[in-house]
């Protein structure tokens, strides 16, 4: 019998192993709304009514994926992560809470809300409430978004320290966690490790507002970042320079400790496409992102064994070449109901050199609003191409989403199991 | 090259310190407010919306060329009095519905139609149905359009449009959405008159709408 780890690494190699691999909650965007877990939970019997989900991803409100669930729908793969959240708290210290959809879960102690009077909760960074909010749900929402906290920008004054509050050498505290965690995850269970450090994104629109940040200073607002990479791009250069510095000096010092216990790596979360099409040009790409996801990549795969995993949303078929040339070995979600992303397409012109880590489903349409018959039909279709010849594992294309329905869900795992076995 | 054409071409370089200098130097040797958006800005806008279409043009480039435009229209505006006052493409209420946050493309969606002629009335994000309803009889809007990123926000889009029906404003105005998960089959089965798959389409969905 293959361990879930041989599987993983099987796949990676583009080899094929016994079935297609999968990942539900290794990551940020490889996850599932809170609700829907405990839902998901609820129908397999693991818990009785009423008991909470921890919500490991205050931001998203993703939902804590534990042992027997993993169990249950056949996970391959764990996450290794940093120790605070998004908005600045640590997973600890639990406490009950509710979401609008009435779904008990438990929040970290740092996770301090406030109701603003239109009926919105308002959350503040490292749960301190004497600061802005950072965050905000809108009332009978599902999720934060960042409140933006913009200071006045002088162009004439710009300084990239402003920018990188956020990077700097990483803490004896973290490296302890790191080492102890791949330590804990690789002996007590079989599973391979998806880790994400930290650092090595340049430009993540979600991380550019800082929500974990008291007092942000630098270019904040979401419009002006994008702006800034044509208007202020020397300035955006300089930063990305000094951020990727520290983010190698701290990868050797991770990589001391936790060694090639980790299989892959969660380089980049910079969203580069959007529904038609990428959101910037091959050139500007070439220009201010791929110089420094070179940088990342070659010092991986000169120093270590893990494989390098990239997340962008959207269209971004144009720009594959370059993040394969760049040195990703791994893309997600691989959103095929944006332009020119169908399945087989990418297949057949990338699946020898990349793997693809998701587009198992639509969870833009078929996942939400399809009948369980097309969510069957296209998940198997989806394991049938991607998963030919290895280089395949199996997740939703980014996190699954609240309200969608739990059949849905089901007849997903159900037919991974059945579609899922090699010979495909 | 006149001024026109080099505000044109401020325009689509992004080049807002420019085209508000080319605005201001026109202004002063007597040319009318008016005459600048047949001339210049609707033209530019054009040309950033052909160039959007065929993938020459992406997000930052879009967003620093309507910064431009509106370093330009922000003085031009206010001169618009009396019959030197352009005549609006039409009015458009704006904004992305209610629970969803999400504003970038409903930004971009509506310095596209401003710099298309059209008068935009903005309501920002997290807009309920009733709001909606009030900024159309408040304006007399023409158009109504609506933006959601979020599968689980995407339905109050037809809330939007069943308001409209019971306010008995449903027949003054074409309703049109767009965002990411948002298809033409979906406007359809919504009963939206419209739809537009990125900024440029909504601007061209906005000029069809009003030409029927």
């Amino acid at each position: 019998m293959m361990t879930s780890r041989e599987r993983v690494h099987l796949a990676l190699e583009h080899k094929e192993p016994d079935r297609v691999p999968l990942d539900l909650g290794a990551s940020a965007v490889t996850g599932m709304h809170v609700d829907t877990v405990y839902k998901l939970r609820q129908a397999l019997g693991l818990d009785q009514p009423g008991t909470p989900v921890k919500v490991t991803e205050p931001y998203q409100l993703l939902g804590e994926i534990k042992p027997d669930l993993m169990e249950a729908v056949g996970i391959d793969v764990v996450g290794l992560g940093k120790t605070a959240t998004l908005f600045g708290f640590k997973n600890e210290g639990w406490k009950p809470w509710t979401t609008f959809e009435g779904t008990p879960v438990l929040v970290p102690e740092g996770f301090n809300t406030e109701p603003d009077p239109n009926g919105d909760i308002l959350m503040y960074p490292e749960g301190d409430q004497s600061v802005p909010p950072s965050g905000r749900m809108p009332k009978d929402g599902f999720y934060f978004d960042a409140i933006v906290r913009q200071p006045p920008i002088d162009d004439d004054k710009l300084n990239v320290q402003d920018n990188l509050e956020e990077f700097g050498p990483i803490a004896a505290e973290d490296l302890e966690y790191f080492r102890r965690e791949s330590e804990r995850l690789y002996t007590e269970t079989d599973k391979a490790i998806l880790a994400n450090f930290g650092g090595t994104a340049f430009g993540d629109i979600a991380l550019v507002p800082a929500p974990w940040l008291k007092h942000p200073k630098g270019i904040r607002d979401i419009e002006e970042w994008y702006v800034s990479t044509k208007t202020r791009r020397d300035h955006v250069y300089r930063i990305f320079e000094r951020q990727c510095e520290i983010a190698l000096s701290n990868l050797e010092k991770i990589f001391q400790v936790v060694g090639n216990r980790v299989t892959a790596v969660f380089v980049s979360g910079t969203d580069f496409g959007q529904q038609n099409g990428p959101f910037i040009s091959n050139k500007s790409y070439r220009d201010l992102f791929q110089p420094f996801h070179k940088q990342v990549n070659n010092w991986i795969h000169k120093n270590t064994q893990w494989k390098s995993f990239i997340h962008s949303c959207g269209s971004v078929r144009a720009l594959l070449p370059d993040f394969i040339e760049a040195g990703f070995e791994i893309i997600n979600p691989v959103q095929c109901s944006a332009a020119g992303m169908a399945a087989e397409e990418l297949k057949q012109e990338f699946g020898s050199r990349v793997t693809f880590w998701g587009g198992g489903v639509d969870t833009q349409r078929t996942l939400p609003f399809g009948t369980s018959e097309e969510v069957r039909q296209e998940v198997c279709a989806r394991l049938k191409t991607f998963g030919r010849g290895g280089g395949y594992v199996f997740n939703t294309t980014h996190n699954v989403q609240a309200r969608v329905p739990l059949e849905n869900v089901k007849v997903m795992y159900e037919t991974v199991r059945k579609c899922g076995q090699y010979p495909l | 090259m006149s001024i026109f054409d080099d505000l044109q071409q401020a325009i689509i370089d992004g080049n807002s310190p420019l085209a508000k200098d080319l605005t201001e130097k026109g202004l002063s040797e007597g040319l009318r407010p008016a005459e600048f958006f047949p001339k210049a800005i609707i033209p530019s806008m054009n040309e950033v919306g052909r160039r959007m279409r065929e993938c020459e043009f992406f997000i930052p480039e879009v967003l620093i060329a309507a910064r431009a435009a509106r370093a330009s229209t922000d003085i031009l505006r206010p001169l618009l009095v009396g019959d030197e006052a352009v005549s609006s493409a039409g009015t458009v209420v704006c904004g992305t519905v209610k629970g969803d946050l999400h504003d970038i493309g409903k930004n971009i969606v509506a310095m596209m139609l401003e710099s298309a002629g059209f008068e935009i009335v903005d309501l920002g994000v997290d807009v309920s149905p009733e709001k909606v309803v009030e900024a159309v009889r408040q304006h007399q809007a023409n158009v109504v359009a609506m933006s959601a990123l979020l599968t689980t926000t995407m339905v109050n889009m037809k809330a939007v449009i069943e308001a409209l029906a019971s306010a008995g404003l449903r027949d003054q105005v074409k309703v049109m959405v767009g965002g990411a998960p948002v298809t033409e089959a979906w406007a359809r089965s919504i009963g939206a008159d419209g739809y537009g798959k990125d900024a440029s389409a909504a601007v061209e969905t906005a000029r069809s709408l009003l030409a029927a």
